[in-house]
């Protein structure tokens, strides 16, 4: 059981991946924009990270230049995004070693990219 | 038609009626002429004729008439001798003359033997010492023995002659004179003669003239070619100087007509090469005027550059884009009249290789303005003989503006129908997959589905409407609409919204509101977004007041809330589409950015006004005004 962030605004679709989340076994935490998740992750770290880019407040790309470097993340971050410019997200996220799902995605797959990355030892950055 | 064409021809009858040599005198001329030689040779010959009938005619009657009468004069001078006998008591001598009768009787008779000469008129004896006698009268006694013959009946020529010859008697004794008048008659000599005389005259007088007329024509052929050609010439008619040469068996005139067609022909090809010439001068000046003031007018810049990259020539659009004085230009190194490098690349390539043109877009600011001029460097033309190149100067900054504002609107778009899509397409996978087939689950799973459902389908209807609104072709379909009832049904239909979140939403409604012409389904939007907004962007335990109120010529519609509120600097831009304030409060609401903005498209088609009050943090009233009583000619068809 891992301990995973998912920072979404969208209500349904924090439900969502809440749900199947859960049922994989996974203790999640849910903050709907981006400075209620940084205060939850310095408050205690996490495994994985799921972030929307689009966020009221601290955008998914500000908490995660935020939260990344100081190891508040400790296994990977999933960003889910319906900005047509996710190539370049995906390039500036590099670095943190970022996995980027265009919207509309399959929960399916996301369940499959959380379970390779809290089943491994080590995070694998993704170019 | 450069072939030579003999135009020796007779000409047609009557196409030369109007000749320029037959407009003179030379027919009549002719025929006064012809005339004059008929009647001058019938006269010549009548003269002729009669003068020498008469030289001829005279001689012989003469000596005959003075042979008669001379005889007649012996006779009257045996009857006088008698008489005198007669009268002494004497016997008459009847060898002397006649003796019946009386001695005038006798000399009656005699004188009728005698009068049987042609032409003889008469014939009186005078005796000697008396006067003349009277003329014989027939029917009367002659007092005197004369005799006076008949005229010829038609005397053709008078030929009148009196012959006077002395009466003597046998003895030598005077007895008066005898006095003898004829006349000759005309006779077959005399025709003949004036046949002859006559006719002669007249035959040669044809015969030249029918010479002279041969000749004549002979010479006037060539005359009467060139008289049809210079005809053809005065009326105008699209001949070349060639076809009007003449085949040269017409003579002198028609080698003389030819060469001088040749020499105008040659100096007509000289005239035309040299009006060729200066025209071809005159228009290329004019064409480069004519351009030079039209490209001058462009609202584009255009820049000519030479070969060693100084410009030669700036229109005043150039100068203006590159904020130059209209002369400030021209002599000037391209990269120090346009302070980008690129663009001098651009004009060293494409002097060098004359290939396809080449864009260049150069980008400044001034404050807050920003100008994005592009530079077109078109290539050099193989006809150039300067090498100089052509740069067209525009400001394309409106159209980035518009290309920015169409990423923007589909930024926009696919974002927020992204966003339902993803909620249904997840939500659809999810009922697919064990372990979600537990009855609230499944439930939850399908009321998301039909909201997100319901949500996208509003927004495409929103977003095919703001379509509509921009290119201008949104069209009202105009009913009567009872606006109470509508009112009322957008306020049941964001209640449960408001009930979420605990929000106080009330309607207030006149007694009686009367009903209105417009567009129900478009109102519904209006209604619908003015209050989905209140309730979206009021927090949870604040309260909505929807009120209505019939005011004198007007519906007054209030949306009032208890919310954020809107900022002073957001509220001129919140009609904007796809405008959002960037306040936290506000994006943590999700939206599109439409309803807005078309809240007020339709109020403004229905021929209202939308009005909007707000404080950040105390709340918005939005209010409609809607003319009242609603006629069709207020509504925006």
């Amino acid at each position: 059981m891992s301990r995973i962030l998912v920072a979404e605004d969208d209500p349904h679709i924090l439900r969502l991946i809440s749900m199947w989340l859960k049922r994989q076994g996974h203790d999640v935490l849910e903050a709907r924009h981006g400075l209620a998740a940084r205060d939850l992750l310095q408050a205690e770290p996490v495994d994985v990270l799921i972030s929307d880019i689009n966020m009221p407040g601290l955008d998914g790309l500000e908490l995660i230049e935020a939260v990344v470097p100081a190891g508040l993340v400790r296994r990977g971050v999933v960003v889910l995004t319906n900005r047509w410019d996710h190539g370049e997200i995906r390039t500036r996220l590099a670095a943190w070693g970022v996995h980027v799902l265009p919207k509309p995605f399959s929960p399916s797959r996301l369940s499959e990219l959380i379970e390779s990355l809290t089943s491994s030892d080590v995070t694998e950055p993704q170019a | 038609m450069s072939a030579t064409q003999t135009n020796d021809a007779p000409p047609e009858p009557g196409s030369h009626r109007r000749g320029l040599l037959w407009d003179g005198m030379l027919p009549e001329a002719l025929g006064l002429c012809l005339v004059a030689i008929i009647f001058g040779g019938l006269a010549a010959g009548y003269l002729v004729t009669d003068y020498s009938w008469k030289q001829q005619s005279a001689a012989a009657h003469k000596a005959e008439t003075e042979a008669v009468a001379q005889a007649m004069a012996t006779a009257l001078g045996c009857v006088a001798d008698a008489d005198g006998r007669s009268r002494a008591g004497e016997a008459p001598d009847v060898a002397a003359g006649p003796r019946t009768g009386r001695p005038s009787e006798q000399v009656e008779l005699l004188m009728r033997e005698l009068g049987r000469l042609p032409g003889l008129r008469s014939m009186h004896w005078t005796r000697e010492g008396e006067a003349p006698a009277e003329p014989y009268r027939e029917g009367e006694a002659p007092a005197e023995p004369y005799w006076e013959g008949e005229a010829p009946a038609e005397p053709r020529r008078d030929c009148s002659m009196v012959v006077t010859v002395a009466v003597r008697t046998l003895g030598g004794e005077p007895a008066g004179e005898l006095r003898v008048e004829r006349s000759a008659s005309a006779d077959a000599g005399y025709r003949s003669l004036l046949l002859w005389n006559w006719g002669t005259p007249t035959g040669i007088t044809l015969l030249v003239f029918v010479a002279l007329y041969r000749r004549l024509k002979r010479h006037l052929r060539p005359m009467v070619a060139i008289e049809r050609n210079l005809h053809s010439c005065a009326q105008g008619l699209e001949q070349e100087l060639q076809t009007l040469t003449l085949s040269d068996s017409l003579g002198r005139a028609a080698q003389g007509w030819n060469h001088l067609i040749e020499q105008l022909t040659q100096l007509h090809q000289r005239l035309q090469e040299a009006q060729g010439a200066e025209q071809a001068d005159v228009m290329a000046r004019f064409e480069g005027a004519v351009f030079r003031r039209v490209v001058d007018r462009l609202p584009i810049g255009v820049i000519c550059v030479t070969n060693s990259h100084t410009i030669s020539y700036a229109n005043a659009s150039a100068a203006a884009l590159l904020q130059r004085g209209p002369d400030e230009l021209v002599g000037r190194a391209v990269d120090k009249a346009i302070e980008n490098p690129a663009v001098m690349q651009a004009v060293v390539a494409a002097q060098a290789r004359s290939g396809a043109g080449l864009s260049v877009d150069h980008t400044s600011r001034d404050g807050d303005q920003e100008t994005t001029l592009r530079f077109r460097i078109l290539p050099v033309s193989a006809q150039s003989p300067s090498g100089d190149a052509l740069i067209t100067v525009e400001d394309i900054s409106q159209l980035r503006e518009g290309e920015r504002a169409r990423d923007n609107f589909l930024y926009h778009v696919t974002h927020e129908l992204r966003t339902p899509l993803t909620n249904i397409s997840a939500y659809v996978e999810t009922l697919t997959q064990p372990g979600f087939d537990d009855e609230q689950t499944r439930k939850e799973c399908y009321n998301v589905i039909v909201s997100e459902t319901k949500r996208l389908s509003s927004l495409i209807e929103n977003i095919l409407t703001v379509s509509q609104l921009e290119v201008g072709t949104a069209r009202l379909d105009v009913g009567e609409v009872d606006l109470t009832r509508l009112v009322r049904q957008m306020v049941q239909d964001n209640l449960a919204a408001a009930d979420e979140k605990r929000i106080d939403l009330t309607l207030s409604l006149p007694p009686k509101v009367p009903k209105m012409r417009g567009d129900k389904q478009r109102l519904c939007i209006l209604l619908n977004n003015l209050i989905g907004n209140a309730v979206k962007y009021t927090p949870a335990g604040g309260q909505v007041q929807v009120n209505l109120e019939v005011a004198e010529n007007r519906l007054v519609l209030a949306v009032s809330d208890t919310g954020i509120g809107i900022a002073a600097e957001d509220q001129a831009q919140v009609f904007d589409k796809f405008y959002r304030a960037t306040a936290d409060a506000v994006q943590a609401v999700p939206g599109t950015g439409l309803g807005l903005a078309l809240a007020r498209e339709v109020a403004r088609l229905h021929g209202g006004e939308i009005h909007l009050e707000s404080e950040l943090g105390q709340g918005s009233t939005f209010t409609i005004e809607l003319p009242w009583p609603t006629s069709d000619q207020k509504v925006t068809r």
